[in-house]
């Protein structure tokens, strides 16, 4: 019981005392939209927790499926900030007439169904192919990295029609609400509470189900579970797409609280980041996912503030102690320290 | 049950430490209280741009120093806020954020790339802040909150164009445009593409091409501009960026062409690019800027030993060796622009700055330089200069007159033009 | 041909008698007037011997005024002193009353300005200052200027110059455009034919370019030059596909070079390093540092085998560093792959800021003389010795590992401890030792591909990064932990990159690369070379 009213305080500080701190001038809007920020990568997060912390796959491309909820969203937002004429990249780019692909951006609602359909779709062909042939481990992990590298260098081109290096940026309005309103930053940073308040109820749900259960399981020995008649494969594909979705659902929010996304957001760094922050937290805990993703968005703000000369050797050192000594993160690290404290029977 | 207590009273003392920073400064935000005054610093510390952006802190850094020494500004110590963006764009839009909200500098200074302004530029146009640009950039953009010291496309592609097609510059004929896939070199071939065909060169007479980013492998490139050099005057308008420019220029010796059969003019190649460089094949080539350091004015003399004395005396790396260029130049330049316009207002108030620094001259380590009485742009003189083996320009041309800025060029937007004094920003003629 | 030497000596003796007062005339105004343009016209068309000495001056921006008279500077004496020669009427080092060269700071000298413009007017006769120049180089450059000038004489000057030409290229480039005026010129039918045949046959760089425009023209053999020039130009596509195989053998051998230690270390350990680029980085800063250290710290003059000398030293410095690695964090983490991975990313994190504050940005190596230039295997198929240099180098450790593994008593262990770590335990090997053994072995071949790479590129904090990852997929598309299978997939994605990069652009080459190996892995997911046998399950 103790442990649910602190999720409730959770839930209570971030959406009622935070809010109204800045109504009363206290917090400034621009630390409510970081923290907004923050928990779109928490949802990501929750995906990788899925797949890494408890089915034990190395997925390294967690970025990609990112980055295509974000430019969904954000063709939809370009076209409607554009009006009637082409996006500003276009023009330079001597492109004459909207893409084929982006015509269906300009409706919201197929957006909306388009940016969760798209990363569904690819994980599932991805996954099918790597998860077919057995591909695990190690070679899951680089396979996906190699294939986050050369998507990220399609995206890079100008000729693919998403503005290149620059990506897509100057957004103003979504459903018709200027993105500069403090009231809309609030609103997209509450939404974005929700979900991930939805998001960590179903990952919940999920992992103590019965097919959470195999999950873990497969994690622990692949051979067997294939040997006890379960079909291994449909359960990785299964939790492959769902940790894709997570990611798209974290970047659809993402974009128009940040109010641009490029590659930059996608690269190969960028993927092992987000796995970092997994590691960090505690993986194979879903509180550990949002933590680690909170708590190591929050360091970089700070670091690359206070610290903008040695922030890297903070965070480099952060990420291999936690590997070596404290392997269950800081929940697990939390975990040792407050069981000590409890008297032995 | 106790690690979610532990981690919410985490949550919390983030949370609170975030707002803390906020609350603290909204008492005395006012930056006019106090015994000094805050600019921000937003160059990339770190990550792929570091390469060149680390210069232009260092700049902004001497030239604080050096206005901190004489007394500082309205009585005023400057106290730069140093952050790191580290290369990343979102990053870039999250630190001008903080820098305007949290921090409440009175300007900002900083960005390199034409995605990195993108970034910021919704941040400073919400929260009316100001930011010193100090790179040429490929125009078309005139905001109310940047105040660009680089170049606009007409001081500088146009200028150099125009100098290979005189008579004293070669009387050149037919133009490769060869550049890396971003928005610099395909705006900026686009404008150079309509003024040569503006100045009667046929269509069939100019190439684009386009490379991707760290491209290595010329060779198939080199070979088509040596078939197109072949049977005429040609040169080449390079806007390649960084790494992929040595690649590029061995290939072009080795596959036997030189400056004087087809000169290649650089609008991407500075001094600092080419401090550790090897030097042997792009000597004899073309750049153009607006400034360089070989400028031998008392003036520029004074400034360059002065930075170099300034690395030295910090230990950055390079120390006594460091060189300065174009953008370094108009780094430090915007950091004195802004304190004379403070000076001039009596006041470090966004508007009242910006409102100064219309039509405000300076001596520049380049000479006299004025600030446009519209469009925020500075006019100032446009060099071509020759790459000498030890990786400094030798300045062959130089204009008479500052050319006055256009950021929206006459040659692809012939009915836009720039004013925030008559107009209100862009208008359309 | 002597004769027709001796014949233009003569010639340029006559011109230079009748013409000398008013060259001399010409040469002051150049020195003293500020209307420079129609005398440096005159002294060029006049292509009085005796003058070029002074244009050559003028082309490299080195004309002065000393005493009224014309100058340039020669060999620098000291920090700021230069030996001087005069120019005009005589060519000579000026010495002082005591018969010592005299020597002069440049600011004693009054510079010449002379405009760009007017320097662009000595385009024309550069070619023939320079045809006689002592370099080969110099000399080829020569003679492709003198194709587009229009030099009086300019035949005749070819001819001589070409009857002394000893070097095999310049005498080809030479040759190449002598026939070309010639066909230009010639009105005879058959002659022309004779020419067209000569370029075909001579094939210099710019015969196709020639006969494609002679083909254009309604002259006399019109097409056959034609069907010449598309000869050539298939001979000219056969050798670049060649040139494409040879890019593939190299960039698999850079692969190679990375992925081998990456591998080994893999196969033993069960760690991927994340930081084998970072090693690689180190290997080629400590080239770098040797070479600053040995010329500017030590002030050694520069030789080539600073380079030589620093192979060994950057592998065994990487390889220390490898060892340190492995001892403060590496052996918390055998046989926990991913775990490994998370660790020593921070770690390259660490390292790549490390040489950033150490070194600053950009930095470069000097290439060694042997190493640079190319290898004409035929006039249009070189092959750069740098390229070379790296795969032989790949040869050769490769055969060196060979050894190692498989003739020594620890490549024995190693390869024990890789197939069953308990097992040679029992067995009384030390695994710890072999563990560490390797890691040092892997970052010290890391160490040497950084030190091969400086060939090739700068030295860039993050250079490590530029191959990993496609490292990482040579290592496992081979098959972990083995060498043979690191060779063929290494040669294998070189070879694939380069013949893909011919049809497409790099990046689609990339993409096709990738979903070519995860459809190769259908087949293979354990790579080309897999352990075979129960210890291969999990």
């Amino acid at each position: 019981m103790e442990k649910k009213i602190y999720y409730l305080l959770f839930i209570a500080f971030f959406a009622l005392l935070l809010p109204a701190g800045h109504l009363m001038g206290w917090v400034s809007i621009n630390t409510i939209s970081l923290w907004g920020r923050y928990f779109c990568f928490a949802i990501a997060a929750l995906g990788i927790d899925l797949i890494w912390g408890y089915t034990g796959i190395l997925s390294m491309c967690q970025a990609f499926f990112f980055c295509l909820g974000s430019y969904g969203i954000a063709m939809h937002m370009l076209l409607k900030t554009s009006g009637s004429a082409l996006p500003e990249f276009m023009v330079w780019n001597k492109v004459e007439s909207l893409p084929f692909f982006w015509v269906p951006f300009q409706s919201f609602g197929l957006t909306l169904v388009l940016c969760l359909v798209i990363p569904s779709l690819l994980a599932f062909v991805i996954g099918y192919v790597l998860f077919r042939s057995r591909i695990k481990g190690v070679y899951m992990a680089i396979i996906t990295q190699a294939l986050a590298l050369a998507m990220w260098l399609l995206f890079l081109r100008n000729e693919t029609g998403l503005g290149g290096t620059n990506g897509l940026t100057d957004f103003k309005t979504l459903l018709g609400l200027p993105l500069s309103n403090t009231y809309v930053k609030l609103g997209l940073y509450l939404m974005s509470l929700l979900l991930l308040c939805v998001a960590y109820f179903a990952c919940y749900q999920i992992t103590h189900s019965k097919f959470g259960k195999v999950l873990q399981a497969i994690r622990d020995s692949e051979s067997r579970v294939s040997f006890t008649a379960y079909k291994v494969m449909d359960y990785k594909l299964a939790v492959f797409v769902v940790a894709a979705l997570l990611a798209a659902i974290g970047g659809m929010l993402y974009a128009p609280q940040t109010g641009i996304i490029t590659p930059g957001r996608m690269d190969v760094k960028a993927s092992v980041e987000m796995v970092m922050w997994v590691a960090l937290g505690g993986r194979g805990k879903l509180k550990g996912a949002v933590a680690g993703a909170l708590l190591v968005n929050f360091l970089y703000s700070i670091c690359t503030s206070l610290f903008p000369d040695s922030w890297l050797y903070i965070l480099g050192f952060l990420f291999v102690i936690t590997v070596l000594f404290f392997d269950k993160g800081f929940v697990g690290l939390m975990d040792n320290l407050t069981k000590r404290k409890e008297p032995c029977y | 049950m106790k690690t979610t207590r532990f981690l919410f009273f985490c949550f919390l003392l983030a949370a609170f430490a975030s707002c803390h920073n906020n609350a603290g400064k909204t008492g005395e935000n006012t930056t006019d209280n106090g015994e000094t005054v805050k600019i921000g610093v937003l160059h990339s510390l770190s990550g792929t741009m570091a390469i060149s952006e680390v210069s232009l802190r260092d700049a902004v850094q001497m030239a604080v120093d050096e206005i901190n020494a004489s007394g500082g500004v309205l009585g005023k110590k400057i106290e730069p806020v140093i952050v790191d963006p580290a290369s990343d764009w979102d990053l870039f839009a999250e630190k001008a954020k903080e820098l305007l909200i949290d921090k409440k500098v009175s300007a900002v200074f900083g960005c390199w790339t034409s995605v990195s302004r993108k970034s910021v530029l919704p941040v400073f146009e919400e929260n009316n802040g100001l930011l010193f640009y100090p790179v040429q950039y490929e125009g078309e953009e005139c905001s109310n909150n940047v105040i660009y010291t680089g170049a606009t496309p007409n001081q500088q592609l146009i200028p150099a164009a125009e100098y290979l097609m005189s008579e004293k510059g070669g009387g050149y004929k037919k133009f490769y445009l060869l550049g890396t896939d971003y928005v610099f070199p395909r705006t900026a071939n686009k404008i150079l593409k309509a003024y040569l065909l503006s100045k009667g060169v046929p269509n069939e007479n100019i190439i684009e091409e386009y490379t991707p980013f760290h491209h290595q492998d010329y060779q198939t490139i080199v070979s088509k501009i040596k078939r197109f050099a072949a049977d005429g005057k040609a040169c080449v308008l390079s806007t390649i960026n960084g790494d992929s420019n040595v690649p590029f220029y061995k290939e072009f010796a080795n596959q036997g062409l030189s400056s004087a059969t087809c000169p290649i003019m650089a609008f991407s190649v500075a001094e600092d690019e080419l401090r550790s460089m090897d030097t042997e094949f792009l000597v004899g080539h073309l750049a153009a800027w607006n400034y360089f350091q070989s400028n031998d004015s008392p003036e520029n003399k004074k400034f360059v030993e002065a930075f170099k004395a300034f690395c030295e005396k910090k230990g950055l790396p390079g120390g006594s060796k460091r060189v300065t260029d174009d953008p370094i130049c108009w780094a430090y330049t915007g950091v004195y622009l802004w304190a004379r316009a403070a000076t001039k207002a009596g006041s470090f108030d966004v508007n009242k700055v910006r409102t100064a620094l219309s039509g405000l001259e300076f001596d520049s380590p380049d000479g006299k330089v004025k600030m446009d009485v519209g469009n925020h742009h500075l006019a100032k003189p446009v060099m071509i200069g020759e790459i000498k083996p030890d990786g400094q320009f030798d300045i062959i041309s130089k204009t008479d007159n500052l050319v006055s800025p256009q950021p929206w060029s006459p040659l692809t937007s012939p009915d836009k033009d720039c004013d925030w004094v008559n107009h209100k920003g862009t208008y359309t003629k | 041909m002597k004769n027709m030497l001796i014949a233009a000596l003569v010639l340029w003796t006559q011109w230079a008698m009748a013409a000398t007062d008013s060259t001399t005339i010409f040469v002051s105004q150049i020195l003293h007037d500020s209307e420079k343009t129609y005398a440096i016209q005159q002294l060029v068309a006049r292509q009085d011997p005796q003058t070029f000495a002074l244009l050559n001056a003028i082309n490299n921006k080195k004309l002065y005024l000393f005493n009224n008279e014309a100058v340039t500077t020669g060999e620098k004496n000291g920090t700021s002193s230069y030996e001087i020669y005069s120019l005009y009427p005589k060519n000579e080092l000026l010495v002082n009353k005591n018969g010592q060269p005299l020597h002069t700071s440049i600011d004693a000298l009054t510079v010449v300005e002379i405009s760009r413009a007017d320097r662009l007017l000595l385009n024309g006769i550069l070619p023939i200052l320079e045809l006689f120049s002592p370099e080969p180089a110099k000399r080829m450059l020569a003679y492709g200027q003198l194709k587009d000038s229009h030099a009086p004489h300019r035949i005749e000057m070819l001819q001589v110059a070409l009857a002394r030409e000893t070097n095999t290229d310049a005498l080809r480039a030479g040759k190449d455009i002598l026939y070309a005026i010639q066909l230009n010129t010639t009105t005879d039918a058959q002659t022309a034919k004779r020419y067209i045949d000569s370029l075909a046959e001579n094939w210099g760089d710019n015969a196709p370019v020639f006969l494609s425009a002679y083909a254009k023209s309604k002259k006399p053999f019109a097409d056959y030059a034609g069907q010449k020039a598309s000869s050539l130009e298939r001979k000219y596509d056969y050798l670049q596909k060649v040139q494409n195989l040879f890019s593939g053998l190299s960039l698999g051998s850079i692969l190679i070079l990375i992925a081998l230690g990456l591998s080994i270390v893999y196969g033993l350990a069960g760690i991927i390093n994340m930081a084998h680029g970072e090693f690689l980085m180190i290997g080629a800063y400590t080239t770098y540092c040797i070479q600053t250290l040995f010329t500017e710290v030590l002030k050694v003059p520069y030789t080539d085998l600073l380079f030589i000398i620093s192979l060994p030293l950057s592998f065994l410095v990487a390889g220390l560093l490898g060892l340190l690695l492995e001892r403060l964090v590496v052996r918390h983490l055998y046989a926990r792959p991913l775990e490994s991975l998370l660790a020593t990313w921070g770690v390259s994190l660490i390292l790549i800021q490390t040489a950033r504050s150490l070194f600053g940005d950009l930095t470069a190596v000097k290439t060694p003389a042997f190493l640079s230039g190319g290898l004409a295997v035929s006039p249009h198929l070189v092959l750069p010795y740098n390229r070379i240099f790296i795969i032989g180098l790949t040869a050769l450790i490769v055969l060196l590992t060979y050894l190692m593994l498989y003739k020594t008593r620890i490549g024995l262990q190693i390869r024990a401890v890789t197939q069953n770590r308990n097992m040679s335990a029992c067995l009384g090997i030390d695994t710890k030792k072999v563990a560490a053994l390797t890691f040092f072995f892997g970052s010290g071949l890391a160490g040497i591909a950084g030190c091969a790479m400086t060939l090739i590129g700068n030295v860039v904090p993050d250079m490590g990064q530029t191959y990993i990852v496609d490292s990482f997929l040579v290592v496992v598309t081979g098959g972990v932990g083995k060498i043979v299978g690191t060779i063929v997939s290494g040669l294998g994605i070189g070879f694939f990159t380069k013949i893909l990069e011919a049809f497409f652009q790099a990046v689609y080459g990339k993409v096709c690369i990738l979903l070519f190996i995860m459809l190769f892995m259908q087949y293979k997911p354990k790579g080309l070379f897999p352990y075979k046998g129960r210890l291969a399950e999990d």
